[in-house]
């Protein structure tokens, strides 16, 4: 870990930072360029922040329903569309291809910025997660063409009536459903709401959001009955679609697949309408709505959503589902499509509506679907070392990889030589065990596919769960393996239970990981090696005490993510944000926040500082770490720069309990 | 199904094999042999390995992923024991070239349909097909018709199922593992089915 030191001062910022963020110049010395800058970022900062409010906030009032599709076609009146685009030429081809001049067509990351550009001037750290809002509300470029924007919209809504009138005019009505029967709506997730008028009553989206809540969350399909010509599917917040290049509808999050065959061949058109013109479709700006599309050959993904996540963001969710697919199958499914372009997926994915539902429901609450890392148990050093030799040993003798895990956290795991594991694959492996009931009630043994490592073909997976949270994967690239595997597992197990390594686990389950609360006050106590929650428990009355106001400097929350060990740490919450909704809200926000950093078109940045009324983030990436905190909406920027400083030492300090180091496969 | 199960690379040491053990063990008096059911998703197979193995029934569906691995042993009047391995198969069709991974070196298959679906019943018949061509050539064969308190949905009649069952020389028995009807005897006929090993 790097001993960097983010500083507060102006001398010591180099001019690159200066330039990049003047806003980071000085917390004391505030001169007039920092305050234009974050007068500027503030007001972005509230105008987005405002209007998520407005979404989440109504999520629990009652339903008005007024004017169901009149309403929509009133709404798309005054949307507007972007198209964005990847190859750049053909997309004029397009633009007259759907009947005007004006579409907005942003090409690839640096063309589009160039639009942007016009209305954005120095702070680009901050107006790169500003433009957004800038553009959905009043992007310049957005006034030219609107007519034909109005157009489009309205034909793409009567494409959409129609499929009313006959939902399954392809004529396609197939059998075997994936649905799960089982969905109750009562205590559903929905991410209903479409526009700003319209709620469903029971929307408790946010509520069931937080990582506290998982076990609140209800698996499973919902709304199965719906379909596109239900008012309540098309009020739907976010949705995923999985369909074929001939139009088949394979997954749909909301309603019945069989149902969306008109609507899935819609989309369909759409696709191949862009790619005849030599063209690749990416985005497609609505009004508030975005659909993103991602083409993996005989496969298309979809995601409609009005959420504001960047699309970087919504990208790599398409990409998690597009894994989690692949992890089921393989790629060799493709062959399927080469033989029968009309094929029919669906019963191929049967049983799994539950793993898909599973994933998205952890984009809203796993930092991981973001942050391409993992993240550990927090754990004594020796006790993970006990657990990672025993595993070592396992490995030795055949077996691919041998992971521990409880929950979606890693106590420990190992890789055979020269065999890594990517930690996307991890977490869809994760996901898959997790949200499948089956492997808690006997030890199983499974093809599965890390897309990562070898997406056409299968390893086995022998899955045991040893207590209720904790569970051992074992890989291996042998289809007869079962038995040598079980033992492998009694070994394990017989090791885990003699050194206590399993009840250590479920005492940290219960301690937690990193508080706020705890975080060093004085910085000169370098040496420092435990807090006194990681690994051992003390009720501090220092916590007591600090209740309702996080931690030091108003520090609510943090996740620092250490490059090199491809693993994250994130603290526990503050009483600051105990609700889910709160949870998840922040969640969206280091989302946003990370595919501002990492936007390529506008370049890495070092540091970001944002200040809304739901809180101050900082962000702060170096070669080593990125650190994404934040604290209350009121606090002091120095002070909130210091406080940054000490929590990397604290990580530091500790990173023998909360990362698992050494054995780890990526260090071959 | 289009996916094939290829090893990724060499890395991998020899493992021992799944047919290692052999399908009856030599012990007259303590047999164990390797079961596997397989069937159509959703006709209640784990269910009635859950009831045979754990007494329990679980009404709330949870689709097996691959397969799963459970072992009971039952105690015959004639004071030999047997203990079942029992390979619970996943009924998807992703999963069915897969089978033979499970099936390969079993002594007893129990197919299993639902007698309130003619489908499932037809989906058996494929099974009972695939194991007379690629299972062991002395493996007991078991033809069940699960779900037999559904009466007033019944699809497939006994007579039915006893019939194709007698044609294709299995044994034949209608339970459900809801009321637990039947379980037990399915696995001890079963067990007297077993061959013994000669002499003991």
């Amino acid at each position: 870990m790097s001993a960097e030191e983010l500083s507060s001062s102006a001398s010591s910022s180099s001019d690159e930072t200066l330039e990049r963020d003047p806003s980071f110049k000085s917390a004391e010395g505030g001169g007039v360029d920092e305050r234009l800058g974050s007068v500027r970022l503030e007001d972005e900062g509230d105008v987005e922040e405002s209007r998520s409010d407005r979404v989440e906030d109504r999520g629990g009032e009652a339903v008005v329903e007024s004017n169901g599709h009149g309403g929509d076609e009133g709404e798309c009146g005054e949307e507007s569309l972007v198209v964005e685009t990847e190859v750049g030429d053909a997309s004029g081809d397009l633009g007259s291809g759907v009947g005007g001049d004006g579409a907005v067509v942003e090409r690839d990351a640096g063309e589009g910025d160039g639009d942007d550009g016009g209305d954005v001037p120095v702070l680009k750290t901050a107006e790169v997660v500003g433009s957004e809002v800038v553009g959905e509300g009043s992007r310049p470029g957005l006034e030219v063409g609107s007519e034909w924007r109005r157009n489009r919209t309205r034909s793409n809504s009567e494409i959409e009536m129609d499929d009313e009138q006959s939902p399954s005019s392809s004529g396609y009505a197939g059998e075997r459903g994936s649905s799960n029967g089982a969905a109750s709506s009562a205590s559903d997730i929905n991410e209903i709401v479409e526009d700003d008028e319209i709620r469903e009553v029971g929307d408790v989206d946010g509520a069931n959001g937080g990582i506290d809540s998982q076990s609140d969350w209800v698996p499973g399909k919902r709304h199965a009955d719906e379909d596109d010509a239900s008012i309540s599917w098309r009020k739907r917040k976010k949705h995923f679609f999985i369909l074929s290049n001939s139009g088949k509808p394979i997954y749909s999050r909301h309603g019945d697949e069989h149902k969306l065959a008109g609507f899935s061949a819609t989309l369909q058109a759409i696709v191949s309408f862009v790619e005849n013109g030599g063209d690749r479709l990416n985005l497609v700006r609505a009004g508030k709505h975005q659909v993103i599309f991602l083409v993996k050959g005989p496969i298309y993904l979809v995601c409609i959503s009005c959420t504001e996540e960047p699309y970087e963001s919504l990208k790599g969710q398409l990409e998690l589902i597009y894994g989690q697919m692949i992890l089921i199958l393989t790629k060799s499914v493709n062959r399927c499509f080469e033989r029968n372009a009309k094929f029919d997926m669906t019963p191929l994915l049967g049983g799994t509506d539950i793993v898909f539902s599973s994933l998205i429901h952890s984009f809203s609450w796993n930092p991981a679907t973001f942050l391409h890392a993992y993240t550990c148990l927090p754990l004594a050093y020796a006790t993970r070392q006990a657990a990672g030799a025993i595993l070592q040993d396992v490995a030795d003798s055949g077996v691919l990889f041998a992971i521990l895990m409880c929950r979606h956290k890693v106590i420990s795991l190992v890789g055979a030589q020269k065999a890594s594991l990517h930690p996307d694959d991890m977490l869809l492996l994760a996901n898959f065990v997790m949200s499948s009931e089956s492997f808690r009630t006997s030890e199983s043994f499974s093809p599965i596919c890390l897309p990562r490592y070898n997406p056409m073909a299968f390893l086995y997976a022998y899955v045991n769960f040893l207590d209720a949270d904790s569970y051992l994967m074992l890989l291996t690239t042998s289809s007869d393996a079962f038995y040598h595997l079980k033992d492998c597992r009694i070994r394990i197990e017989t090791v885990l239970l003699k050194s206590n390594v399993l009840s250590e686990v479920q005492r940290s389950l219960l301690d937690g990981g990193m508080h706020v609360e705890d975080l060093p006050t004085d910085p000169s106590l370098k040496n420092r090696t435990l807090s006194p929650r990681v690994g051992h428990d003390s009720q501090g009355t220092f916590r007591e005490s600090a209740a309702g106001i996080g931690g030091p400097s108003g520090l609510w929350h943090f996740i620092y993510r250490s490059i090199y060990l491809d693993q994250y740490v994130s603290s526990e919450f503050s009483s600051c944000l105990r609700s889910p909704r709160q949870q998840k809200r922040l969640y969206r926000a280091y989302q946003k926040l990370f595919a501002s950093m990492h936007d390529k078109g506008i370049g890495p940045h070092k540091t970001q500082f944002r200040r809304d009324e739901n809180y101050v983030l900082l962000c702060w990436v170096t070669p080593d770490f990125e650190l994404y905190a934040a604290f209350d909406p009121l606090a002091d920027k120095g002070q909130a720069i210091k406080t940054c400083n000490r929590v990397c030492q604290w990580v530091k300090d500790v990173e023998n309990e909360i990362f698992l180091l050494g054995a780890s496969p990526f260090s071959w | 199904m289009g996916c094939s199960s290829s090893l990724p690379d060499g890395s991998a040491r020899r493992l021992s094999g799944m047919d290692q053990d052999s399908a009856v063990a030599p012990d007259a008096k303590n047999l164990r042999v390797k079961l596997v059911l397989l069937g159509d998703s959703g006709v209640g197979k784990s269910c009635i390995v859950l009831r045979f193995v754990r007494g329990q029934f679980d009404p709330t569906s949870k689709v097996t992923v691959g397969a799963s691995f459970l072992s009971q042993t039952i105690a015959l009047q004639d004071s030999t024991t047997v203990k079942f391995e029992i390979w619970d198969t996943a009924g998807q069709e992703r999963y069915a070239a897969l089978a033979p991974l499970y099936y390969r070196g079993a002594a007893v298959a129990v197919v299993v349909y639902d007698i309130t679906s003619v489908d499932s019943f037809t989906k058996a018949q494929y099974w009972v097909k695939e194991l007379q061509k690629h299972g062991s050539p002395d493996i007991v064969l078991a033809l069940v018709g699960n779900k037999a308190d559904l009466q007033e949905n019944r699809e497939v009649s006994v007579q039915d199922g006893l019939e194709y069952a007698e044609k294709n020389g299995m044994f034949f028995i209608e339970t459900s593992a809801k009321t637990a009807d039947n379980i037990n005897q399915l696995f001890e006929e079963i067990a007297k089915r077993l061959p013994r090993p000669l002499t003991s």
